[in-house]
């Protein structure tokens, strides 16, 4: 196995340890830290999104993948940074106010890290008001919206409304969470919605690339 | 027959004059009253008048000691907050950045405030309503309280990181659970409900390696007891069903994902089964004829011994007609 299909998959199998000595070693044999991202990392996590969308593994096994991507990224980032590659594109995300339900939420950030989006996670019972300042102050492409009660569904109404008033920057919205279907996404006036993370990070991409 | 006795002559194998309907309420059984959830969950005299006059209404044959998922967490000194309208909330798992389990302490269910709010509402149960309804005592799980106590990220990663850590926390865990059964079922509860959803979350193999056997510890406790264990784990659980037929249970709650025809199969005949319509598309939003045709449906999947509920807690804003459907009486076949 090459370095690359090595660290590819250390991150499916949550080696963190590993997972960050590979990402030197592909550094030192020469790789470059882009095409160790897109070669083994971005693959890595969808591969581990389709197996949590089967049901082959479950919320830990995917949050110490997601651990082991990070670990492999803290070697790489200086040198990205250096090489002057960024991700492209940024993304928000937090669950509406009313809600602690972050699994989900957490899953769905982790994945679009996973495909290359810097990510800032606004955590969970985010009021409109903090999704609004906080996309003046990023100036995301992508803001996802994640709640879990039918109680909260209303506050992701709301949210939706302040950010798309006047004095929000434009952005692309996307929604989800158990009870949200792509019905509702479409009634409250959102650009997108996703059933699970490795869905959202598809339509993630599809949307910010087509904007 | 009496709500109680018609809930243990389906437990004792024989036969009741209805089905007992088991719904779980909360937010809904505080605003139908006119209060509100807040209430519900901070003041017992609240919580046992809203079950009691819900009861008296639909129709139902247990009142319950549930409220929220901080009882425990609180007892083992985390911060709560109580919002007017929501679920009150654990401001900071006590565990969740030093997972040192030397800093736990081990709660008095008669001292710590909110573990002694759900025992007086059990007594007041007893003394108001004691012979004629079913009692059922409220715990948290293994899983669910070691997540409440960590942070529920940290403990799944905690599963596969240290299971040894992770399975010595979730016996302090049990350890506080049997106290806080022990004290419930001494002011009256025949039965006691153990609440571990975050369970729904992990693979079979974790579940029934690190999980499962504290599950049987606490299970087991309460049988000596000499009460009746409901085991409550919402989601989607046929993952888990195999292992879940070995703890012993008097009843299960199946939700809505799970078809109670593949739950019959695996876990016995014996076990009671309960659920599993569809709290929020059917009990929420459906017409009183389909919530009731729903039910007839559940009883003919799930076959003997088996109790009307729904797939989890009745939503707040629930029309009181729909609940009465869901309450209609059925006299077994
Ligand atoms: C864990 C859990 C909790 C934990 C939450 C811990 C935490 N930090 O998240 C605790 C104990 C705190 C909790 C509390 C409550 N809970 Co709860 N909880 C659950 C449980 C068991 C699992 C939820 C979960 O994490 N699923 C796993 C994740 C991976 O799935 P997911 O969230 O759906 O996310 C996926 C997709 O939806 C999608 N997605 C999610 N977000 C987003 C966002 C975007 C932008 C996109 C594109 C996609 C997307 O991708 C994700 C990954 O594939 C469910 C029942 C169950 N077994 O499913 C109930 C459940 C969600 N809870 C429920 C309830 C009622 C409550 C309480 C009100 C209970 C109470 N009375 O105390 C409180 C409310 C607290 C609050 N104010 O939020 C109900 C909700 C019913 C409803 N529809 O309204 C459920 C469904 C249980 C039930 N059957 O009734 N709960």
């Amino acid at each position: 196995m090459t370095t690359l299909e090595q660290l590819y998959q250390a991150v499916i199998d949550g080696k963190n340890k590993d997972a960050r000595a590979l990402a030197q070693r592909a550094l030192d044999e020469g790789a470059n830290p882009g095409d160790i991202v897109d070669k083994a990392l971005v693959p890595a996590m969808a591969a581990v999104g389709e197996r949590f969308k089967s049901n082959e593994i479950f919320v830990p096994e995917m949050l110490v993948a997601a651990r082991a991507m990070k670990e492999a990224m803290g070697v790489l980032e200086p040198r990205l940074v250096a090489a002057g590659i960024t991700p492209k594109y940024t993304a928000l995300i937090g669950t509406v106010q009313g809600d602690l339900h972050d699994i989900g939420k957490n899953l769905v950030a982790v994945m679009w890290r996973g495909s290359n989006f810097r990510v800032i996670d606004l955590g969970s019972n985010v009021p409109a008001t903090k999704f609004v300042s906080a996309i003046n102050e990023h100036r995301p492409h992508l803001v996802g919206l994640s709640a879990l009660l039918t109680t909260t569904m209303p506050a992701m109404v709301e949210t939706v409304r302040a950010i798309r008033s006047a004095g929000c920057p434009p952005v692309k919205i996307m929604v989800g969470g158990a009870p949200i279907s792509q019905q509702f996404a479409d009634e409250v006036g959102a650009d997108g919605f996703a059933p699970d993370a490795a869905s959202a990070a598809e339509k993630a991409r599809a949307l910010v690339e087509s904007a | 027959m009496e709500p109680r006795e018609r809930y243990m002559a389906v437990l004792e194998g024989g036969r009741p004059d209805m089905l007992p309907r088991m719904p779980i309420l909360m937010q809904f059984a505080a605003e139908h009253i006119g209060s509100y959830y807040g209430a519900f969950a901070s003041d017992h005299r609240v919580l046992v008048e809203a079950n009691l006059r819900c009861a008296e209404e639909f129709g139902i044959d247990q009142l319950s000691a549930i409220s929220d998922p901080y009882r425990e967490t609180a007892g083992f000194g985390a911060p709560i907050e109580f919002p007017r309208n929501g679920v009150p909330i654990c401001l900071k798992p006590p565990l969740e950045e030093d997972p040192d389990l030397a800093r736990l302490s081990r709660p008095d269910p008669l001292k710590a405030p909110r573990m002694r709010d759900r025992v007086d509402a059990v007594s007041a149960y007893k003394a108001r309503a004691g012979g004629r309804y079913s009692i059922m005592g409220w715990v948290e799980g293994p899983a669910a309280e070691a997540a409440d106590l960590r942070g529920v990220s940290n403990f799944f990663v905690d599963l596969l990181d240290d299971p040894a850590y992770a399975s010595a926390l979730m016996a302090r865990c049990v350890d506080t659970a049997i106290d806080f059964a022990r004290a419930q079922v001494a002011a009256g509860a025949d039965t006691v409900g153990i609440g571990d959803a975050v369970a729904s979350q992990v693979s079979a193999k974790l579940y029934e390696s690190l999980i499962l056997p504290h599950e049987r510890r606490l299970v087991a406790a309460v049988h000596e007891m000499r009460a009746r264990v409901r085991l409550h784990i919402c989601g989607n659980i046929r993952h888990l069903l195999s292992g879940i037929a070995s703890l012993g249970l008097d009843i299960v709650d199946i939700d809505h994902m799970v078809s109670l025809a593949e739950a019959r199969r695996v876990l016995g005949p014996n076990i009671v089964l309960a659920g599993n319509v569809d709290p929020v598309a059917c009990v929420m939003r459906g017409s009183p004829e389909a919530i009731a045709s729903a039910v007839r449906q559940c009883y003919a999947e799930a076959g003997e011994p088996f109790m009307v509920a729904a797939g989890c807690e009745i939503p707040a804003s629930t029309p009181p007609a729909n609940l009465a459907a869901l309450c209609r009486p059925i006299v077994p076949r």
